[in-house]
């Protein structure tokens, strides 16, 4: 039986593919993208986190904390919190148990033109996971898609694509050097991938993260814009860097610590595709 | 926005045109106080008080007027009220309200033929008797409106307003020529209603009764849409500019709901090039009044859905949808003609009612499920051996507190309104005043509380019915003591299915408490002849009601208030808007149609470009193919996050779709919720 962690499920996501979506926030992503904004997906495991915000440092949680410094998810602390500023961060789900929640607004989805899109985290930790629940969404006519990072295993990549309708591909930082220094990933195994996605035939767009001075300059973007020209990518979406990426640390115990100046505002330069031709548009 | 709709729009914003009012108090002299006839006393009262006004207008102005003395004194001395009142049923001060007057019908006629049809009817009765001291009445009020058009007159005159000088020669004693005519009529019938102490003035179907005077204009060349546009505008603003004087509840609850588009008489769709003028015109003003409702229906173009949606955007709260496919039906099967339902427009809130013909009453009394339900449970619990023994039991506790209800409305006193009458469609004809009665006399109460007490029973089921997780008496031990020492129970109580989750479990309960409800009203009959019709808002009950209530099994402690209207619980974490549209679906609406809204809340984030906008617009129309009756959406601004922080416990749903992720607003660093409410304030300043 093929499972995965999920950490959120959206309904109505309107930014995440075609029509009104619901949206599959897979736990454990290989990459730490300095600009992250979603550290709940880091790790590929059940996590306890505490919303800081509002908590008068009772003591409740701790006193019945069984095991301190290494956390056994026995879930007291979750009900000893008299502010109920404790929750697990995850869920363990089947494909069959997540695709039956998942086809309950199925309904919806279809009338809407849109369907059910995995994203992360990094979804394709989960690659058996997705072709299993894909297949079973597809049986049920619901249109699938993925948003994915691109960094995964060669065959599990091209085979999830074959099976998902639609795919949101992230291209992020050209340059090699500059990609392990911010991603905290080598970027061959991506830019390999990029060449699969172009030669199967799953219609994809390509995602660009705008992050000041490294993912927004002239080079990058201009890079960006060369490989994508010759694809048959369907156009590029810009998501431009929010100043709120920060905002989730706390919640779970790390602090967030941008080695760019995330005080400039992002290029958000649309030219550089429109001038190869590229279908753009801002996120 | 012309340079001329700017200064009026700036004018409003200033407020300085409030220090043009009268600094005294508007005061009746005795001798209408003598008057022992209530008709007519009301007429001396309006007489007073258009006499009493002054014009004021600006250069600016082609329609404009605005009070100059405050507020209207009441009908009643205090001890002569209280006389009156012993015994009797008052509801909302005893005045004639929140109905919709016959526009159609004064726009056609002009009040010179309505004062022919009073004057022609006088001698038929008795000096001095009823009918003939209310046809009396209604004359003394046609001289007040022509006294406030012609003071009007003197000083467009005085200003060198041409245009609206020789307006007011024709209107509005005699038919309006143009669309520019009917409006400065309207605009007067607007004004003179609320001189006249009426209370929620609804404008009703706007792009219907003004659209023969705004389609020969066009036709004949005398107007384009540019002009229709300003003029409209100006009418919108000039809505506005008394609304601190009103008497309502709060401000703001002034009830002056204007509805566009929806069936015609004829059957056909009447949203015409009007209907989007409207639209434009509120887009551009963002200002509260008039409050746009549109009627939709299956066969809507996602046109109009698309322009309704840049209206939510702003974040004012309405367009309010209404759905045509299941309302009109509805009231067909509540006794209306199929002309009279096709006709249907909103009152003050969301009841849904009939212009002209109509005095019902949809917001006399509200029902608390949630007080049913706990009553039951106190009563009986420890003795109903199954789930379906309870239910069994609250069925007959809502039909007896319908009753009770129903019996509580009888001997009702409300003040005549000759003003009013002569606005509504056979008053004249049969001198009768509309406080009396009119074509259909039908009460309505709203259903406050649903989703707790759905919620409440789905707990109760599951606890102690099937998982037997705990007895009846640790339950009720538990809620007596507010939860307190009784954390576990309440964890189970708040982890037990909620409504709004697509979740048969609970949402089955919840279409099983409005069938009761809606059984215990069939049959019954006010002193009137009119029926009772059960509805789904709360208004301002779901906090009176939840005040003084005990904690309830669905986690809710003692005082927390319910949701607002026909919404998921606050208490209830949902899955998800769409989750809630299949929920919310799930009851047969038809049966409990007296109105009250489904409100759904989003991040103004989710509209902020085409994309985004057109699939919030797809999911109203998603609603109302699902069998919705009426909804409401609210773009969240600053004020609500700044409630959610002040109050994290109200806003667990409220998410904050930043960039290509969300978070619950409550999670978010107190910096970065900062950060949100400054960003907001930046943008909603532009």
């Amino acid at each position: 039986m093929q499972k995965a962690i999920v950490f959120s499920i959206e309904e109505f996501s309107v930014y995440d593919g075609p029509g009104i979506r619901t949206t599959v926030f897979l736990k454990g992503c290989p990459m730490r993208c300095n600009w992250c904004h979603n550290p709940e997906g880091f790790e590929p495991r059940v996590q306890v986190v505490k919303n800081l915000n509002g908590c008068e440092r009772c003591g409740a949680c701790k006193a019945v904390c069984p095991s301190p410094g290494a956390c056994i998810l026995c879930g007291r602390c979750i009900s000893a919190c008299p502010k109920n500023l404790i929750r697990f961060s995850g869920k363990e789900y089947t494909a069959e148990g997540l695709a039956s929640k998942l086809l309950k607004n199925a309904d919806y989805l279809k009338k809407c033109g849109g369907g059910v899109t995995f994203t992360g985290g990094e979804c394709l930790l989960y690659a058996d996971f997705l072709i299993a629940i894909i297949a079973m969404l597809k049986g049920e006519k619901t249109h699938t898609a993925i948003q994915t990072c691109g960094f995964a295993d060669e065959r599990k990549f091209k085979a999830v694509v074959s099976a998902v309708d639609y795919v949101m591909f992230d291209l992020k930082v050209m340059d090699r050097q500059e990609a392990i220094r911010y991603t905290g990933c080598d970027n061959a195994p991506i830019l390999k991938n990029f060449r699969n996605l172009c030669a199967g035939g799953t219609p994809f767009v390509v995602r660009v993260p705008l992050i000041p001075g490294v993912t927004d300059t002239k080079k990058n973007l201009q890079a960006i814009a060369d490989l994508v020209k010759d694809s048959p990518a369907l156009g590029a979406e810009l998501l431009p860097y929010n100043k709120m990426a920060g905002s989730k640390y706390r919640l779970v115990g790390k602090k967030y610590s941008p080695i760019f100046d995330q005080t400039a505002e992002p290029n958000i330069d649309t030219e550089i595709f429109i001038k190869a031709g590229i279908p753009v548009k801002v996120l | 926005m012309t340079e001329r709709i700017r200064k009026i729009y700036e004018r409003l914003k200033k407020k300085e045109y409030r220090k043009l009012r009268n600094a005294d108090e508007f005061l009746l002299s005795d001798s209408v106080y003598d008057e022992k006839d209530l008709a007519l006393r009301s007429a001396f009262r309006l007489a007073e008080a258009a006499k009493a006004e002054r014009a004021v207008l600006f250069a600016e102005d082609r329609i404009g007027m605005m009070r100059t003395i405050g507020k209207i004194p009441k009908l009643l001395r205090k001890e002569e009220a209280e006389n009156l009142y012993r015994g009797r049923f008052v509801f909302d001060g005893g005045q004639v309200c929140n109905i919709s007057s016959d526009y159609a019908g004064i726009l056609s006629d002009g009040f010179l033929k309505k004062r022919k049809q009073i004057r022609g009817q006088l001698p038929r009765y008795e000096r001095g008797s009823k009918e003939y001291n209310e046809l009396a009445a209604m004359d003394i009020c046609i001289d007040a409106v022509e006294t406030i058009a012609e003071k009007y007159r003197q000083e467009a005159e005085r200003m060198g307003i041409s245009e609206l000088a020789e307006a007011l020669k024709n209107v509005p004693m005699h038919r309006p020529r143009s669309y520019y005519e009917a409006l400065v009529m309207l605009r007067i019938l607007n004004f003179t209603l609320w001189l006249n102490a009426n209370k929620h003035n609804t404008l009703g179907r706007f792009d219907v009764y003004m659209y023969p005077f705004f389609k020969a204009d066009l036709q004949s060349g005398r107007l384009d849409r540019e002009k229709a546009l300003e003029l409209t505008s100006e009418f919108f603003i000039d809505l506005n500019f008394d609304s601190d004087l009103y008497p309502g509840e709060q401000q703001g609850d002034n009830g002056q709901s204007l509805v566009l588009g929806g069936i015609g008489t004829d059957g056909k769709d009447v949203f015409n090039e009007l209907s989007e003028i409207c639209l434009e015109a509120s887009l551009s003003l963002n200002l509260i009044d008039p409050k746009l409702n549109i009627r939709v229906g299956k066969n809507t173009p996602d046109e109009i859905f698309y322009k309704g949606t840049l209206l939510t955007k702003q974040g004012l709260g309405f367009p309010q949808y209404s759905n045509d496919d299941v309302v009109i039906p509805a009231l067909i099967k509540m006794g209306y003609d199929e002309q009279d339902a096709r006709n249907y427009v909103v009152a003050a809130c969301w009841e849904f009612i009939i212009p002209g013909v109509a005095y019902d009453i949809p917001n006399i009394d509200a029902f608390s499920y949630p007080q049913a339900v706990l009553k039951v449970l106190n009563e009986k619990l420890e003795s109903c051996a199954s789930f379906d023994d309870l239910m069994h039991a609250l069925k007959e506790e809502i039909a007896r507190r319908c009753r009770e209800m129903a019996e509580a409305t009888k001997n009702i006193f409300v003040e005549p309104s000759p003003f009013q009458s002569i606005l509504m469609s056979g008053c004249i004809e049969r001198a009768r005043d509309i406080a009396e009665g009119g074509k259909y006399n039908n009460y309505g109460f709203h259903g406050a509380g649903l989703s707790t007490a759905a919620d409440s029973l789905a707990a109760v089921r599951k606890l102690i019915y099937d998982d037997k997780a705990m007895t009846p008496a640790q339950l009720l031990e538990a809620l007596r003591k507010n939860f307190e020492g009784f954390e576990g129970v309440r964890k189970a109580c708040v982890d037990a299915p909620k409504m709004g989750n697509n979740d048969d479990y609970v949402d089955k309960i919840a279409a099983e408490l409005t069938e009761y409800f809606a059984d215990g009203l069939s049959g019954l009959r006010n002193e009137r002849g009119g029926i009772f019709r059960a509805g789904t808002g709360s208004a301002m009950y779901y906090i009176w009601y939840s005040e003084s209530l005990g904690a309830t099994p669905d986690g809710r402690k003692a005082g927390e208030p319910f949701s607002a209207n026909y919404s998921p619980s606050l208490n209830a974490k949902s899955e998800g808007v769409l989750s809630v549209i299949h929920s919310f679906t799930k009851p047969r609406l038809e049966r409990v149609c007296n109105g009250g809204p489904l409100t759904l809340e989003f991040h103004d984030t989710l509209f902020r470009n085409e994309e985004g906008t057109k699939k919030v617009a797809r999911l109203v129309k998603l609603f109302v193919e699902s069998g919705g009756h009426q909804l409401q959406l609210n773009a969240i601004n600053r004020e609500a996050l700044l409630d959610a922080q002040k109050h994290p416990e109200a806003h667990k749903n409220l998410i904050v779709r930043v960039w290509g992720w969300s978070g619950y607003f409550n999670e978010l660093d107190p910096v970065y919720q900062e950060h949100i409410i400054k960003r907001l304030e930046f943008e909603q300043a532009g």
